[in-house]
């Protein structure tokens, strides 16, 4: 886990500079997505993706799930370098749907979307082994230690924030954070920021003992397909035969995806009950909105993330006090021919976008707490252990646990 | 006996990976630190290189030295990788035994951390998430609400910039860059302190603990080269005297004779005044003390490879110090008629120094200096090979170089701020060429000093450039596309540079006479018979010209629409050089002393 610590040596490298007449060889660069590897990735996503829905759903069986986990480790992540992703692509589609400048290539598109489409019917298979992400932690994971509920469900609320800040940034032109902060694209390419290089190998080693922290706590596209995978046609069981409640499976489960049986013990009144979740209910707008103007007044401070926001600050900076020495920066705004009023102009419209998205996720993210804490003042009677099919991440480990299982085996 | 095997692997591997990735950690930190290709060696020898002005041998030697470092470099690089490789394989080797190992350890039921009861569990997570959700929120907000003064101050710095800008229309642009700065900042009147609160000064929010009751008030106001800041013959200085006489002491702060003789201009940086003074034994560097005049440093041009032995033949009213120093407040450079610059830190230590080719030139050098951002511009308009040099500020080394297709000039470089975009504008014989400051890109060029020697600078108002020289013309030219917008031939200056304003262009002549051109249309709109000459340029302070005769007469005219003169008196002392301003203060130079104006 410490090989990428050592290899994010990239430095620019200074040419030579004698006037000898040596001419430069002319740059090549790769050509991104090229159309033969475009191709191969879908196709090899919805072969996988395939895969394991086969193993999961008919066959119950896990030797699939870790085989297109190395393959997607080996393929997706250090041969293609992690790039292009689904989670990523979460970003491309966000502006694509709101910029007219901006045509999202149909190879991301289908990245994007085919993950969906087959959690719709599968479940989380995408999750399962086919994205190297998930990939990855799986294989690392070695034991399972047990994180309280509470503390699981309110880190579960991250993914979402994450998922608002991602298209804010996205559909305003500013950056693509999800790719920025990657943990583990250093990893797969073996070189990048050291601090991102420190978090993913941090994930790493804790997910050993934890089963994939990064997949529950932080990915955003997870987030999207847990929506899809709560009303997924087809769906993972434990046991197609009858549960004897033995709790190994519960035990087992890496995600903390399956519920126990419960019986409502608490004696509340319905009354009560009813009464909490109507007063969420009147909450939920005043959080929504409570949560449109807090966005709305970070708007600004939001917006810095903008390169040009940046970068007009620094010249409204320079032109005040002209700086001792100019950065890069500067110097290539000066030297682009760009006048300051024409970026001001441009930055006032950046602004404005980040103000109104601002509110639009803000009032996102209020709403995704709101219905979480409707969610959680919601009972329902279990007589058997049963898979959270929202967080389920069909990596099959339960199928191997269940007695019931290894007694249609014999 | 498969479980004991996979342990044991696991733990080699383990042990392995650890001190390896140490090991490549530290290889990788050895690599990226050290700066192979720029180590001092190469350095210094590109700089002879430079300096001696290309020796094929020497330059064969850098290259193979320069290859020697290169690949040296790639093989510790490749080191690293195949070093990542191996380690990678004996991370799988441990992932993979760990698995073995564990494969049968199955996970048993353990003792519930949550509450059984499931209810339970989720009302203390409603809990949890309405504090955590509170909490941000409350965070949010006051971030919000304290960041909110630094966001409004960046914007009310563009505003008032844009209503000063409105109000004083009299103003060029550049000008009204400089009055943004405060009045003034309290300085310790120590000169061993002076450092430190020059330094505290230059961040506005460590300004106030500078103040203490042993302090003097030091203006923020800087004049950094000839003819002020970017050259352009404007100060933002206030409280400037209109009257003084050296003779009685009136509002004579002090005056020191000066070591060596120079026709440059001081300039002035905080507490510090600066000029440069040379004979055939010594060219120097000198830094006096504004407010006492005491001289607290000088820097002699010495041991500076190529230097010429025996200096160049100078005229007697050029000398070998004529150009002006320029300085950013954290260095200042000279450049001398040897072709020597020198560049010292503000306590006068020797940062670095380097001919850059004795100029052939009839009178003697005499360009001034120029600094922008990081680099230092010269104008080397000489016989030999006339051209542009900018050089790096903080290592001497060359940024770029433009030839010149000129011939001699005397003349100095401006920087003119283009719908807010800086411009280099180099007056020449017969050129004047705007370049882009950081790149030497030209961006246009005018032929039009076909006559005459190119010894005044240009002025810039309003997006026009103004250019004026005797036997030759005074032009008027569109900054942004080089165009021509008027030309004249009526009154001409020799020396001093004209300095403009948006509605008028101000000439002094050698035979005393003083002109005012109409910036738009260049009609002479009214002539003032001074009876003086002059060599120095006019400077406009507080709406006033401030002018001073070579007999050391003093003119003090209003550049407002009256054009009248306000005061005129004589200080009996002959003066080449264009006064330097700051708040309260001027200090002159003649040609035997300095000494410092003021009005408190």
């Amino acid at each position: 886990m410490l090989v990428p610590m050592a290899i994010f040596a990239q430095h620019r490298f200074p040419q030579p500079d004698f006037e000898s007449g040596y001419v430069y060889p002319e740059r090549h660069y790769f050509t991104p997505a090229e159309p033969f590897w475009s191709y191969a990735d879908v196709a090899m996503l919805v072969l996988l993706m395939g895969f394991v829905a086969w193993a999961v759903i008919r066959r119950q069986v896990r030797w699939p799930v870790i085989l297109v986990s190395v393959i997607s480790v080996a393929y997706f992540g250090f041969m293609r370098a992690a790039c292009v992703c689904s989670i990523g692509g979460v970003q491309n589609v966000a502006l694509g749907l709101v910029s007219s400048s901006y045509t999202i290539p149909l190879f991301v598109l289908l990245m994007f979307t085919l993950p969906i489409i087959f959690t719709l019917f599968f479940g989380r298979v995408f999750c399962a082994g086919v994205c190297p992400f998930g990939a990855l932690q799986e294989l690392v994971n070695v034991r399972n230690y047990r994180l309280s509920k509470t503390v699981t469900s309110v880190l579960g609320v991250f993914p979402w924030v994450y998922l608002g800040l991602a298209v804010l940034f996205a559909v305003t032109n500013s950056r693509f954070i999800i790719c920025k902060f990657d943990p583990f694209v250093g990893i797969f390419r073996l070189g990048g920021e050291l601090p991102l290089l420190l978090f993913g190998v941090a994930l790493l080693v804790l997910s050993i003992f934890v089963g994939r922290p990064f997949c529950r706590f932080i990915c955003p596209y997870g987030a999207i397909l847990s929506l899809f995978s709560r009303v997924s046609f087809m769906r993972v069981k434990i046991t197609k035969k009858e549960c004897i409640n033995c709790q190994l499976c519960h035990n087992a489960c890496p995600v903390d995806a399956i519920r126990p049986p419960y019986e409502n013990k608490v004696k509340e009144s319905r009354s009560a009950g009813v009464n909490r979740i109507l007063r969420y209910i009147i909450l939920l707008p005043l959080v929504t909105v409570a949560g449109a103007v807090i966005m709305y007044m970070l708007s600004d401070r939001l917006s810095k993330v903008n390169s040009d926001v940046r970068l007009y600050d620094m010249v409204v900076q320079n032109e005040t006090r002209p700086m001792e020495v100019q950065p890069l920066e500067l110097q290539t705004f000066y030297g682009h021919g760009k006048t300051v009023e024409e970026l001001a102009a441009e930055v006032a419209e950046i602004n404005k976008a980040f103000r109104i998205w601002s509110i639009v996720i803000g009032a996102f993210i209020g709403l995704v707490i709101a219905l979480t804490l409707i969610g959680l003042s919601t009972k329902r009677t279990r007589r058997f252990y049963e898979i959270d099919d929202a967080n389920c991440v069909s990596c099959g480990r339960c199928f191997g646990y269940c007695p019931q299982n290894q007694l249609n085996k014999k | 006996m498969r479980r004991a095997i996979s342990r044991n692997i696991a733990l080699v591997s383990a042990i392995f990976i650890v001190v390896f990735s140490t090991m490549l950690i530290t290889n990788y930190f050895q690599v990226s630190g050290s700066q192979t290709i720029q180590s001092e060696l190469l350095e210094g020898l590109r700089q002879i290189n430079e300096e001696s002005g290309g020796n094929l041998q020497l330059q064969e030697q850098i290259r193979e030295l320069d290859l020697l470092a290169r690949k040296a470099y790639f093989i510790s690089l490749n080191r690293l990788r195949t070093g990542v490789v191996i380690l990678l394989v004996m991370v799988v080797a441990f992932a993979v035994s760990l698995q073995v190992y564990f494969a049968k350890s199955r996970d048993i039921p353990d003792k519930e951390i949550d509450p059984i009861d499931d209810w339970l569990t989720k009302s203390r997570t409603r809990k949890y998430i309405v504090r955590s959700a509170g909490a941000l929120a409350v965070c949010g907000l006051l971030f919000a609400i304290l960041t909110s003064p630094y966001m409004r101050t960046e914007r009310s710095e563009t505003v008032a910039y844009a209503d000063e800008y409105e109000y004083e229309s009299q103003m060029p642009e550049e000008a009204l860059a400089m009055t943004a700065e405060p009045e003034s900042q309290s300085i310790a009147s120590d000169p061993e302190t002076t450092e430190t609160a020059v330094a505290a000064a230059a961040d506005p929010a460590t300004t106030e603990t500078v103040a203490a009751a042993d302090t003097i008030q030091v203006s923020r106001v800087t004049h950094n080269a000839f003819r002020g800041n970017n050259s352009l013959g404007h100060s933002s200085a206030t409280k400037i005297p209109t009257s003084w006489d050296p003779a009685s002491g009136r509002n004579i702060l002090w005056r020191v004779p000066v070591s060596r003789q120079g026709y440059n201009s001081p300039v002035i940086n905080g507490n510090r005044v600066f000029f440069t003074g040379a004979d055939e034994e010594a060219r120097e560097l000198y830094c006096y003390d504004l407010t006492t005049g005491k001289e607290l440093w000088r820097l002699a041009a010495r041991n500076i490879p190529g230097s010429p032995a025996q200096v160049p033949e100078t005229t007697d009213d050029t000398g070998l110090a004529a150009s002006t120093v320029a300085t950013d407040g954290v260095r200042v450079c000279a450049i001398f008629a040897t072709g020597d610059v020198i560049c010292a830190d503000m306590d006068g230590n020797r940062l670095w120094a380097k001919n850059i080719g004795v100029p052939s030139n009839r009178y003697g050098y005499a360009s001034s200096l120029l600094i922008f951002g990081n680099s230092l511009i010269i104008q080397y308009d000489n016989s030999n090979s006339p051209r542009v040099i900018s050089l790096d500020l903080e290592t001497g080394n060359q940024r770029w170089v433009r030839e010149r297709p000129q011939k001699i000039a005397w003349s100095s470089p401006i920087i003119a701020y283009v719908n807010r975009r800086p411009q280099l504008i180099l007056m020449g014989d017969p050129n004047i060429i705007s370049y882009n400051p950081n790149t030497g890109e030209e961006n246009w060029r005018v032929e039009c000093m076909l006559s005459g020697e190119a010894a005044t600078s240009p002025a810039f108002s309003n997006g026009v450039v103004y250019a004026a020289s005797e036997y030759a013309v005074i032009i008027a030219i569109d900054a942004e596309t080089g165009t021509v917008l008027w030309r004249d031939n009526d009154i001409l200056p020799d020396t001093s540079s004209p300095v403009a304003t948006p509605n008028d262009v101000f000439v002094a002549t050698h035979y005393g006479l003083f002109a005012r051109y109409d910036a738009k249309t260049g009609e002479i709109t009214k002539t003032m018979e001074l009876n003086s000459e002059f060599y120095a340029s006019p400077m406009i302070v507080e709406g006033k010209i401030y002018l001073v005769g070579t007999d050391g007469r003093v003119f003090i005219l209003s550049a407002r629409s009256d054009f009248s003169l306000i005061n005129s008196f004589d200080t009996g002392e002959r003066t080449y050089a264009t006064p330097a301003f700051t708040d309260n203060k001027i200090v002159i130079k003649t040609e035997d002393s300095i000494y410092c104006v003021s009005s408190l």
